[in-house]
């Protein structure tokens, strides 16, 4: 298939606004008469509120009034309704709001706070699933199990045990039965935060004539709309949410976060706008944090290598909150399985309410924490069988033939995860690694992934095409541009399918519920995927829409006529002709009679047949794969203990480029991420529930000169369901670096680690250990 | 009692209020409304703030203001002449060094400070300079080569 746009680098629409400094951020809207909100959190991470006493701060210079949950009894949450706007009568983790100061500034707000006075009475504090799920462990909600929940969520009222899910594949773990070969254990992979560089903020305005006019740092504004609308009781239509640039998201801006919060504290300032931006302290306590995956796995094989059997127990520290913690939960367990066929599974999820910040996406639901524990155990089980690595995985990866854990026959088209372990080995493999000298060890590792996305049943995107009079086309969908690229994909897709240059096809920047298509929310990978199909689909419509208006020009049939962008065309001679410019409102007679419909089209897509899950917690929650894999080649510095990595690999099978640059740069950047996870990033609470390093500068994320050389390579086996066969590809690249990096520490010192990230010190304490052993 | 601080930023004159407890990055974006300069931490981390104040790049989000007073500020909206961007902004949307764009103007204003007053700078200085600025899309690389690319069209003025 020859393309015109697609595998091309184009600019990026949005690069100039934002060199230039005129791109709008949430913090950079000023709106007439806007006031400022500041937001007082508890000093307990889990206690009852005895009193709040505000006098002294509504006294404050500037103060306008001074908010709390007293008597608030708003319940919200897309997946189970356990979350409140401000907290009512206890708080339940460190970052929760419990009062808030509104007043003209900024500073005048956040002064104030210190004045209002609290009394708390502690309660027990867990930090850690496994501590909550002890039989006499105190509630952190007294109404688990009573809350609004979707049907498929099974919480279990009298624990802290928000839902259980669990996935069962043939025999379950009763295949271990058929199985030779068995290892197992147990994998962390402890909090984290997506630390965009923009915190998350939020405007809200209770406006006079009653509708509500939002603005948000967030991928999910039809969410948003629909939450707050139910929550304040107002139609649908009368809640307007619009999205300007984000400074980045990587999962944590998804879902409803901050701003049902921000509502509460607008609602008692009606006709007058409010903003509320996190300090960077916030934005790690106080809005969704990442991962607290403890993973216990056992996998069972043949002596041949072919797996039979596989058992997963994943306990999910969600947070105090599980609303959006509970996809992350059953993300981990049914991806568990990683790149490979199992015949028997039994997979199960533990979603437990802790005294931490909730949990939300982090580039995947569950993926690269669950992921970390397969891959570590494959490169194990390798060793037990005394096979080669690659072999065994290459004996068992999905592909072509089998069927997922969750029931899923792939195919051809799903990709081909060999071709992608391949050239990883090649880049990483191909010589003999250097022997150890005076100052390193040297130690190289592998790890192959798989990725749903994670969607939803009624989950889609639509698109708005509409044809300029001189051709030229703009596009509006609801894709949030967090950084990714999705506008340039845009415009790269719909000039492929509407063989118009880019440079005529003007994409939307902000997004406004009122005038822009639904979408669902911009998560999990699916953009270019679903988003991308909705422009295909809407192209068809416009082209179709031409068509027809030339067809009464031409005099002849509509299927006789073919379109290439410039003309409408009898396809039996090419010289009987109108030019689309002449078609975009309907073709006007030399007499100015009108004839033909206005060429705009509106279109949208979702995942084929996606379901929820069955009684056996199977279903088509993937629909869609993408399958990759990535090693590396690191050095350990025998002084220091620290890991240098010489390259990083990574290949994956996206089914079509559709921008050469940018799709190298979303793995760069994942890559780099799951780097931090591995060797540095680990947001640390103390037994009662403190967060010790809520700053950059104490929860360090990778600078330049900690960025690896890395070698990024794509197998392009086209798809079935997304536009030239394109799959997602921007959560993957973080799925396979912490086993690679940890299989790459083994091979180099012969030490197993089981939890991230590996500092210097563990690497140190490590080797000691081994050299006590050894003497 | 208020003090009022003179400097210029981007060429224009202008006379703040100093209230206590500001800083320059609060005057910048609050008073002066140029909300091109980024707040992305709490305290001096990030980079997402750096401005140039008499010549030199400076973390705006812990500059005083009464340091201010007198100096020749720059932020990001003051490099384009018109419609034309600097080397530096069009070097870094050539590279692709531009994602989410929150750390850009910081990294811009970085570069132009080192670049202006020492446009042979070695990759180490370079480097050095770089390594004060946190990006969470890139991993850095295009914004390397952005700097690089930078550098050479600078040089051929």
């Amino acid at each position: 298939m020859e393309f015109k746009y697609i595998g091309q680098d184009i600019i990026r629409p949005d690069a100039v606004d934002k060199v230039v400094g005129k791109a709008i951020y949430l913090d950079d809207i000023y709106l007439p008469g806007m006031v400022h909100a500041a937001i007082l959190r508890p000093e307990y991470a889990h206690a009852r509120i005895l009193s709040i006493d505000t006098s002294a701060a509504e006294a404050s210079p500037g103060v306008i009034k001074v908010v709390t949950g007293a008597g608030c009894n708003l319940h919200y949450g897309d997946n189970i309704k356990d979350l409140t706007p401000m907290a009512v009568d206890k708080v339940r983790h460190i970052g929760e709001p419990v009062a808030a100061v509104i007043a003209e500034t900024p500073q005048q707000a956040r002064a104030a706070l210190d004045k209002i006075k609290v009394e708390y009475e502690p309660l027990p504090v867990y930090t850690d699933a496994l501590q909550a799920m002890a039989e006499d462990a105190v509630l952190i909600h007294e109404k688990n199990g009573e809350y609004w929940h979707l049907p498929t969520l099974n919480p279990r009222p009298g624990t802290n045990i928000a839902h259980y899910y669990r996935l069962v594949k043939g025999k379950g773990a009763e295949g271990f039965a058929e199985a030779d070969v068995v290892v197992e254990g147990e994998f962390l992979y402890p909090f984290g935060s997506s630390a965009a560089l923009e915190p998350h903020g939020a405007i809200v305005w209770f406006k006079e004539d009653g509708t509500i006019e939002v603005w948000s740092s967030s991928i999910c504004p039809f969410i948003i709309r629909e939450d707050l609308a139910h929550a304040y009781g107002r139609p649908v239509a009368d809640v307007r949410v619009h999205i300007p640039e984000i400074g980045g998201c990587f999962g944590y801006k998804s879902d409803i976060t901050v701003e049902q919060t921000v509502a509460y504290i607008a609602s008692f300032v009606p006709g007058r706008p409010l903003k509320w931006v996190a300090t960077r302290k916030e934005d790690f306590t106080s809005t969704l944090i990442a991962h607290g995956i403890r993973t216990r796995m056992k996998i069972g094989a043949k002596r041949d290598g072919k797996l039979v059997a596989i058992k997963t127990t994943i306990y999910h520290s969600t947070g105090a909150y599980a609303d959006t913690g509970v996809n992350i939960t059953i993300g981990a367990a049914h991806n568990s399985t990683g790149p490979y066929e199992f015949p028997h599974c039994d997979l199960e999820g533990y979603c437990v309410y802790t005294n931490t910040p909730p949990v939300g996406a982090y580039r995947g639901y569950g993926h690269q924490e669950a992921q970390l524990a397969t891959e570590r155990l494959m490169d194990q089980l390798a060793r037990k069988l005394g096979m080669s690595p690659f072999a065994l995985r290459d004996k068992n990866y999905l592909g072509e033939g089998s069927i997922t854990a969750l029931g899923e026959h792939l195919w051809k088209t799903n990709g081909d995860i060999r071709a992608c372990a391949e050239k990883v080995q090649q880049a990483i493999f191909a010589e003999p690694k250097p022997p150890e000298d005076d100052k390193y060890y040297y130690g190289r590792g592998f790890a192959a992934l798989m990725k749903s996305p994670k969607g939803a049943p009624f989950s889609t995107k639509g698109c708005y095409l509409k044809m300029n009079i001189d051709g030229s086309v703009s596009v509006n969908m609801s894709g949030a541009e967090v950084g990714q690229g999705l506008r340039t994909v845009i415009k790269q897709i719909a000039a492929e399918a509407l063989q118009i240059p880019p440079e005529k096809i003007h994409v939307y920047r902000e997004i406004d519920t009122q005038y822009t298509p639904y979408e669902w929310q911009t998560i999990g990978s699916m953009f270019t995927t679903q988003g991308g199909r909705a422009i295909l689909r809407a192209a068809e419509r416009l082209i179709a829409k031409l068509k027809a208006t030339a067809a009464q020009v031409l005099r002849c049939d509509v299927d006789m006529l073919e379109y290439d962008g410039e003309f409408v065309y009898l396809r039996s001679d090419p010289s009987v002709r109108v030019a689309v410019t002449r078609l975009a409102r309907g073709y006007m007679y030399e007499d100015g009679i009108t004839v033909g419909e206005l060429a705009q089209a509106t279109a949208d897509a979702r995942l084929p047949r996606y379901s929820g899950p069955d009684e056996h917690g199977q279903g088509n929650m993937g629909v869609t794969y993408t399958f990759g894999a990535q090693a590396c080649a690191i050095r350990i510095e025998k002084k220091t203990g620290k890991i240098i990595i010489d390259n990083f690999a990574s290949a994956f099978d996206v089914g079509r480029v559709i921008n050469p640059r940018q799709i190298r740069g979303q793995v760069l950047g994942g890559v780099l991420m799951a780097i931090g996870a591995t060797l540095y990033e680990e947001l640390e609470f103390d037994e009662e529930g403190r967060l010790l390093n809520p700053h950059y500068f104490r929860y360090h994320i990778p600078t330049l000169k900690e960025a690896p050389p890395q070698t990024v390579e794509f197998v392009e086996t086209p798809g079935e369901i997304g536009p030239f066969g394109a799959r997602g590809l921007g959560e993957h690249p973080v799925i396979g670096v912490a086993p690679a990096i940890l299989n790459a520490i083994y091979d180099a010192i012969g030490v197993e680690f089981y939890e991230i990230p590996v500092t210097p010190a563990k690497i140190k304490k490590a080797l000691a250990a081994r050299e006590e052993v050894a003497s | 009692m208020t003090e009022q601080v003179t400097f210029r930023i981007n060429g224009v004159e202008r006379t703040v209020t100093v209230e206590p407890d500001l800083f320059l990055l609060d005057v910048i974006r609050d008073v002066l409304h140029l909300t091109g300069t980024k707040r992305g931490c709490d305290n001096a981390t990030c980079g997402a703030c750096v401005v140039v104040v008499n010549g030199k790049a400076v973390k705006s989000c812990t500059f005083p203001l009464d340091k201010v007073d007198g100096a020749e500020v720059l932020t990001v909206e003051g490099l384009a002449q018109g419609m034309e961007l600097h080397p530096i902004q069009q070097a870094l949307v050539e590279s692709g060094a531009v994602q989410c764009g929150f750390c850009t103007p910081g990294i811009i204003m970085e570069l132009y400070a080192l670049l202006e007053q020492k446009p042979e700078a070695t990759e180490e200085e370079l480097r050095n300079a770089l390594n004060k600025h946190l990006c969470r899309c890139t991993a850095y690389e295009a914004i390397w080569e952005g700097a690089l690319l930078a550098q050479e069209r600078m040089a051929e003025g």
